[in-house]
């Protein structure tokens, strides 16, 4: 089947390890950085931005578990934000451990993997899962 | 700036004083049948019935609508009499009647006119999302990955239990509250007391958040008649003079740290209690957007209401039921009335000024002197929650 990625140059995979990582990017003056990357800093309104990759482990900061449909996805879902070490809290679908229920403060490592699927294509993006 | 000071400071514009005069709203619920417009001529000739005032003395008028938006006072006055004079639309999702007020409020103010309406209308259930939720915008990252109002709120929840011991108990508790306040008037689109167990075993929504902890989609419309001072003694012996009047847009979502405290939302309050000169405690009633039940412990904060962290006993004290110490949405507030977007912000200046003419019946602050009418609402991938936000303050 069809992989597409649901949003182009935000995220990557190594192709040994199936490691995913979410891309952002940093001002090269005043060193914020952003996911998902911006065009330039919205501290500094600096111009230049650095690539930067995100640790792939966070803390899980808040979540909910939705029982309405939204976007592609049908209830009952998760969804979350996580804090990532660099500064940067990113919104995302959580996927449950088998094992044990959220926590906030918990620790979350980011996965690529299907997120729905359209016309026959897989569509692929990012969610957060407990650390295993 | 305070309006003294921008009346006697040098170089400074002339600021006149403002009042209202006449209000009105339209019927709210769901209504497939009616056009925005009706709904919103509905609620222009209640507010011309209101203070005796010929339609033809209208000067300038404001009008905002967020969905299907076109013309839309314009097309409300027309039905009413009115046209041939300055009209002007907005959008400023759940603030854009806010700004709509504010518009008429500085026209009237600079005094380039002395007589104006501000008109906020939504027809949610005739709109292009009928019986959807608000949907994501074509390039909003977040929406495509499960973002929605009430996720937003459920993961808010979610902090003030973890950080504050909240539970969902609380919650339903604001739910309680406002519709009690809602069974006390007869505008609101849900005039029925619920209980604790009805509000926590309503259909879950995004969990904590239950059914009856989200305000309902709703049609509806709202007008305010302002008019200057001098020409408000003509037709009123009970002019409510606009005292504050902010309006501000969020900050970038990087710089907020806590979900449950919002820069906007603080700032614009701190904004309007400059400009009014006085401070929260000498505010006498709010009405304010609880578009879900446990927003409105984060804004008593934002509000100033009591200190930062303390929005849980607020409401667990009771201060801000009718009769407490500081009455929050005694109209019911958006989660009994409903929400139509634009309308809710000219509505509640519209349940402020009631109170501080003594005319609000059943759900009457006692001796209301000053009161604040707050709006705020719209979510952008990578801005704080809430990117607009209008307060008014007003005093008899
Ligand atoms: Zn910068």
């Amino acid at each position: 089947m069809d992989r597409i990625y649901f949003k182009e140059g935000i995220f990557s995979v190594d192709t040994d390890t199936g490691n995913g990582t979410l891309l952002g990017n940093k001002c090269a003056s005043c060193g914020q950085i952003y996911f998902p990357p911006v065009d330039f800093c919205f501290n500094c309104l600096g111009q230049v931005m650095e690539e930067a990759a995100l640790s792939r482990r966070g803390k899980l900061y808040s979540y909910t578990r939705c029982h309405m449909p939204a976007s592609r996805f049908q209830p009952p879902f998760f969804v979350g934000l996580v804090d990532i070490p660099e500064g940067v809290r990113v919104f995302a679908p959580l996927k449950e451990a088998a094992d044990r229920s959220f926590q906030v403060g918990m620790d979350m490592e980011v996965k690529i993997e299907e997120l729905w699927r359209e016309n026959d294509k897989q569509v692929i993006g990012y969610v957060f899962e407990p650390v295993k | 700036m305070f309006l003294s000071q921008l009346n006697n400071e040098e170089g400074r514009i002339f600021m006149r004083e403002v009042a209202v005069i006449g209000i009105g709203q339209s019927v709210f619920g769901k209504f497939p049948g009616r056009s925005a417009a009706s709904l919103g001529g509905e609620a222009v000739v209640a507010a011309l019935k209101d203070c005796g005032m010929h339609p033809r003395d209208i000067q300038v008028a404001f009008a905002s609508r967020a969905f299907d938006a076109s013309l839309t006072a314009q097309r409300v006055l027309k039905g009413v009499g009115i046209s041939a004079l300055e009209m002007v639309n907005v959008e400023n999702a759940c603030a854009g009647g806010a700004t709509a007020f504010r518009g008429v409020w500085k026209e009237i103010a600079s005094g380039r006119y002395d007589i104006g309406i501000a008109i906020g209308v939504e027809s949610m259930t005739t709109s292009s999302i009928a019986g959807k939720m608000i949907p994501p915008q074509g390039d909003d990252l977040e929406g495509y990955l499960g973002m929605t109002m009430p996720a937003m709120f459920g993961m808010i929840a979610r902090r003030q239990m973890e950080e504050y011991g909240a539970t969902a108990e609380d919650f339903a508790m604001v739910s309680v509250k406002n519709h009690h306040n809602g069974s006390l008037n007869p505008h609101a689109q849900y005039q029925k007391e619920l209980t604790v167990e009805e509000v926590l075993n309503s259909r879950m929504i995004s969990e904590p958040v239950t059914l009856l902890m989200c305000c309902p989609n709703t049609d509806g419309a709202a007008a305010a008649i302002l008019c200057s001072m001098d020409v408000a003694r003509k037709y009123t012996t009970q002019p409510i003079r606009v005292i504050a009047s902010a309006l501000l847009s969020g900050s970038y979502q990087h710089l907020q740290k806590d979900i449950c405290a919002s820069l906007v939302g603080v700032k614009v309050a701190q904004m309007a209690y400059e400009m009014a000169g006085c401070e929260p405690k000498d505010i006498d009633l709010v009405e304010m957007h609880d578009a879900f039940a446990n927003e409105e412990i984060m804004r008593y904060e934002d509000l100033a209401l009591c200190a930062p962290g303390e929005g849980l006993q607020l409401l667990r004290s009771g201060a801000t039921k009718i009769g407490g110490r500081i009455p929050v949405n005694p109209s019911g507030g958006l989660l009994s009335l409903g929400h139509p977007l634009s309308a809710s912000g000219v509505r509640t200046v519209c349940e402020v000024v009631l109170h501080l003419r003594g005319q609000a019946g059943a759900r009457q602050t006692p001796n209301a002197k000053v009161g604040l009418a707050q709006m705020l609402g719209g979510v952008i991938t990578g801005m704080e929650h809430g990117v607009a936000a209008g307060i008014h303050i007003l005093a008899r």
